[in-house]
């Protein structure tokens, strides 16, 4: 089906993009996998020096690196069921039919968030969730509850995450599941709603099949999204109280930009890598088999 | 029997949309507001919600600190990253929809997972890099870097719009003599100009919105918007009315972008897995 | 014109060191920079009040020199990192603004020019400059390392008690607490009530909790980081008596204490919450101000309270030196620049500005000392700090990063005050380890 062409033609059309990724993505890899090998900090340059795997021994008895890579899991199977959650809930609600100029409104305002610039997402939690000035905390006051500490309490900061996480991302999980849900046939769904009122046995039965691959590429694109997680908590806690909110790109961030232990930070990159790589490849072959 | 009924479920669904809207809508007022807020007024206990707006957060930002200069820089980097993307990722893509190659299936893959890729797991050894080339704080540097993200979101896109063009009207051409490039060119890239749009202004909201590059790699002359965005969180004195009106400044050429290609957002934040 | 600023300068040198007003003569700042017009300077400033005092001055300085001073205002948070990566990189920076904790390692990548250099060119040093009448602790710890001068004192801290006078009497006392036990015994009970507090602690997990929360209840009680032999001493009775008493204060102090940075201290107080704290003495304008305060009225400034090893108030602050990477012009125009802005003659309108400076002949005059509240204090303060309050070292960067975790990880009870200060002890020993202090390698210097 697919034309036959020169391999010279194929080069031509594909080298540059393949050269520039290599050279962006894959050169600055292979740099830090070699200093993974180092003894290198910034400010012992003097001193640096081949160690071999060191630094990995290191990483990998660190109980600080298991402790975040445990923490950003966590974020991960606490906030995304939520979303999940909300966001099927948010779906359902706009694939109804009816009151037509509303929901385009609504779907236009759930594309604020996840396009909002992901540091200032953190700052604005700084303003809103502030235990004395906070808004969030006058809105508590007005039912009834204290003001809350959200940035000083280790589990409250660990929360105050996930629920800004909830803000940012339940829009979008609820607009990819919104367009899962338009790709079941009307008149498949019409028939069922004829059948039964229960309309949890028409989202059972015959819409969740159609939902399946919407619910995959959230699952895929979530755990890409926590791994890689970084702005929004580094404006927000910084990673504390304490430990609290350390995720692991916040971890490998302090080791490299504030205690300078480049060699360090390379080999917790490289080993974070091979489990994004694991589970990227996981993913892949689950989802986008159709592809090839 | 089934009006009344009816009405109430459809008020059951108003107040239902009016929450998610205000869920959604509700934080970016209340950047809005703080951010013409006096620093008195911003730290009022409890929080006001009416007071006598002004303007000096935004005059002081944009011309005292620089913030201006800031998002100047921010559109080179993400206008530039955008337009690099495109003119590298549309022949990729066009080549991985219609041509058939061995390893198509492993560059697909390798392209996919960048997505994956943490800037963190980058920046260090790009840092220690771009000092040997003399490309520390140069937009180049960040134009590049940025290239990470920007170059596999055009290919995924554009291939999935380069595959709904009928392949009849390359044959068509290719019976007439017209080479890979003119077809190219001449027919299928204009036919895949919506891809290339949305992936463009995808490209340009990711850029504009990265942090950490743009933080170790240009600390000064290149430094974009939300890098200077942070630096006014200084533990002496945290200046709420001047962080959130520089935050407004930042967002809302992206919430534009984003309402303007809203009806696409969710398939390119997707990477194409939902159409 | 000429003739004028040589009047001018002649002026300014018998001013200060009437004595030597002759060798003056040959020397001026206009003089001495015309090599050097147009040069331009590349420096980090933080947004603190004493660098808001220099960008008000610099306009003076670039008038008498052509010499432009770019300044770049950083948090003090990514300061470090930006200098470190600046110098590591070979970047644009021409002057290196020093904390204190900063100056080993800084100086021992040899990322500075020692002062020397310069205090020996007759063409560009200050006949004026009087390194004597710089505070000796202030000059020796912000801007010497290992017997070489870099830095001259530029941005000037003593930990000082700020508290609420009108708060305190309605308590019924009439003079703040003069010692740690009285805050425990007496003062935090008695003002801690009605959702007021007694006292706050900065202990954010940053710089903050290495210097302004756990080497404050370190020092007072006999403790320190190091023995003589660079052994942790963390786990000797008395550090641990001071972390111990730290951990029993916070009763009196608000919920979330360990998520508070300087800015939530200071307001606390300036909002009149709580009734008092410990802070640098750079503050003392915020505080002040009717504009940012609402207790500038009841604002009492007292030397920090003592422990049972005395008064070993917190000390911090920041030195400017010639960064090395810079060309030879640049040195030497950034050199008169930090002449110009920490020197005696400025000291008097530096002060007027809201910054503080480290001479001792700007506090000479009593009229100040009624004007500005906090000088006595001040003055007391520098004169029993100790220098190595956190150890100045290379390795401090490193070290304070453990002492981070754990000293707010201890706050927050997830871990015992002993079995954090063991953790602390044990990761710091293996970081001077690496550093070769226990082989001999490298000579016991903080």
């Amino acid at each position: 089906m697919t034309l036959r062409v020169p391999r010279r033609t194929i080069a031509a059309f594909i080298g540059p993009a393949v050269a520039a990724l290599a050279i962006v993505g894959v050169a600055p890899l292979l740099y830090a996998l070699w200093k993974s090998f180092h003894d290198f900090n910034l400010t012992q340059l003097a001193r640096q020096r081949w160690v071999g795997l060191q630094n990995y021994q290191t990483v990998l008895t660190d109980s600080d690196f298991w402790d975040a890579i445990g923490r950003t899991a966590l974020l991960f199977v606490s906030a995304v069921p939520v979303q999940i959650a909300l966001g099927l809930a948010i779906a359902l609600v706009l694939h109804r039919p009816g009151l037509t100029f509303w929901k385009t409104l609504t779907r236009l305002s759930l594309v604020l968030p996840m396009a909002t610039t992901y540091a200032v997402v953190g700052l604005l939690a700084q303003v809103m969730l502030n235990q004395k000035y906070g808004v969030i905390n006058q809105m508590l006051g007005w039912v009834g509850v204290d003001a809350i500490n959200f940035i000083g309490d280790p589990t409250n900061a660990f929360i105050a995450v996930i629920l800004w996480d909830v803000w940012q991302w339940t829009p979008f999980v609820a607009l990819v599941l919104l367009a899962g849900l338009s790709t079941v046939p009307p008149e498949i769904e019409e028939a069922a709603r004829l059948e039964t009122r229960s309309p949890w046995t028409v989202l059972r039965h015959v819409q969740l099949p159609f939902l399946i691959p919407s619910l995959v590429a959230v699952l895929i694109l979530r755990t890409a999204d926590t791994l890689k997680l970084f702005d929004m908590v580094f404006t927000m806690t910084r990673g504390g109280p304490g430990n609290a909110t350390e995720f692991i790109a916040i971890l490998i961030e302090r080791v490299g930009n504030r205690q300078f232990d480049i060699g360090l930070a390379a080999a917790q990159s490289i080993i974070m890598l091979a489990i994004t790589i694991v589970l990227a490849r996981l993913y892949i072959r689950l989802f986008y088999r159709e592809v090839s | 029997m089934a009006a009344p009924m009816q009405a109430r479920s459809l008020w059951a669904e108003g107040i239902a949309l009016a929450l998610i809207g205000l869920f959604c809508v509700f934080p970016f007022y209340w950047m809005v507001t703080t951010s013409l807020k006096t620093q008195l007024v911003a730290l009022a206990d409890p929080p006001v919600w009416w007071f006598t707006p002004t303007l000096a957060n935004y005059r002081e930002v944009l011309f005292e600190d620089r913030v201006g200069v800031s998002l100047i820089n921010s559109l080179i980097v993400a206008t530039s990253t955008t337009a690099l993307a495109v003119l590298l990722g549309c022949p990729a893509a066009y080549a991985l929809a219609r041509f058939e190659f061995r390893g198509k299936t492993d560059l697909w893959f390798w392209f996919i997972t960048n997505r994956f890729v943490s800037p963190v797991v980058l920046v260090f050894p790009v840092f220690l890099i771009s000092r040997e080339l003399g490309l520390r704080d140069t937009h180049l540097a960040l134009i590049l870097m940025y290239l990470t993200f920007t170059l596999p979101i055009v290919i995924w896109i554009c291939t999935d719009q380069f595959r709904s063009i009928p392949r009849e009207l390359d044959e068509a051409a290719m019976l007439e003599g017209a080479s890979q490039w003119r077809i190219f060119r001449s027919i299928c890239l204009p036919l895949a100009m919506p891809g290339v749009a949305v992936s463009s202004i995808l490209s340009f909201i990711f850029s504009w919105n990265e942090l950490l590059f743009a933080y170790i790699l240009a600390p000064n002359a290149a430094k974009t918007a939300p890098a200077m965005a942070i630096s006014f969180m200084e533990g002496y004195d945290v200046p709420y009315g001047k962080i959130m009106a520089t935050s407004t400044l930042i967002v809302v050429p992206v919430l534009i972008f984003a309402l303007l290609a809203s009806k696409h957002l969710v398939r390119g934040l997707t990477m194409g897995a939902v159409k | 014109m000429k003739l004028k600023s040589h009047v001018s300068a002649l002026a300014l040198a018998s001013a200060s060191l009437a004595g030597l007003a002759g060798a003056a003569q040959a020397w001026s700042l206009e003089e001495a920079a015309k090599p050097y017009a147009g040069t331009e300077l590349e420096v980090l400033f933080l947004d603190r009040p004493g660098y808001n005092a220099a960008i008000q001055m610099l306009p003076d300085f670039e008038a008498a020199t052509g010499i432009k001073v770019n300044h770049t205002t950083v948090p003090y948070e990514n300061a470090l990192g930006e200098q470190v990566r600046d110098f590591v990189a070979g970047g644009d920076l021409d002057i290196a603004l020093i904390d204190l904790v900063w100056i080993g390692n800084f100086a021992e990548n040899g990322w500075l020019v020692p002062s020397e250099t310069f205090i020996n060119n007759p063409e560009l040093a200050d006949p004026a400059l009087d390194m004597a009448d710089f505070f000796p602790l202030v000059l020796d710890a912000f801007g010497s390392w290992n017997g070489v001068n870099y830095g001259l004192p530029f941005d000037n801290y003593s930990g000082l008690l700020f508290y609420n006078r009108c708060m305190l009497e309605a308590a019924g006392f009439d003079k703040p607490p003069a010692t740690w036990q009285e805050v425990m015994d007496t003062y935090g009970p008695a003002l801690t009530k009605d959702g007021k507090y007694a006292y706050a602690l900065q202990s954010k997990r940053n710089e903050t909790q290495s210097a302004d929360s756990f080497a404050r209840f370190l020092w007072p009680f006999g403790g320190s980081f190091l023995n003589a032999e660079f052994r942790s001493n963390l786990n000797s009775p008395e550090s641990q008596a001071g972390l111990q008493f730290r951990q029993d204060l916070m009763q009196f102090m608000p919920e979330g204490i360990v998520a508070w940075d300087h800015a939530e201290t200071v307001n606390a107080l300036a909002q009149g919450d709580v009734a008092f704290i410990t802070e640098w003495s750079a503050f003392y304008s915020t505080l002040k101000s009717p504009e940012t305060s609402t207790i500038a009225d009841c604002l009492g400034v007292a030397p920090e309270p003592a422990g049972p090893a005395g008064r070993r108030p917190a000390l911090g602050g920041f030195s400017l030196a010639v960064a090395s990477q810079a060309d030879a012009a640049e040195q030497a125009a950034a050199w008169l620049f930090i002449q110009w802005v920490t020197s005696a003659a400025n000291a008097g309108r530096y002060l007027e500005l809201g910054g503080v400076p480290a001479r001792q002949s700007a506090y000479a005059d009593p009229a100040l000392a009624e004007q500005f509240t906090f000088i006595p204090a001040l003055v007391e303060s520098w004169q029993e700090g100790v220098p190595e309050f956190r150890p100045r070292f290379a390795e401090w960067p490193a070290i304070t990063e453990i002492v981070q975790e754990y000293g707010t990880r201890m706050m927050l009870g997830e871990i015992s005050v002993e079995e954090g200060a063991r953790e602390i002890g044990t990761q710091m020993e293996a970081v001077l380890e690496d550093a070769g202090y226990y082989s001999g390698a490298k000579p016991l210097a903080q």
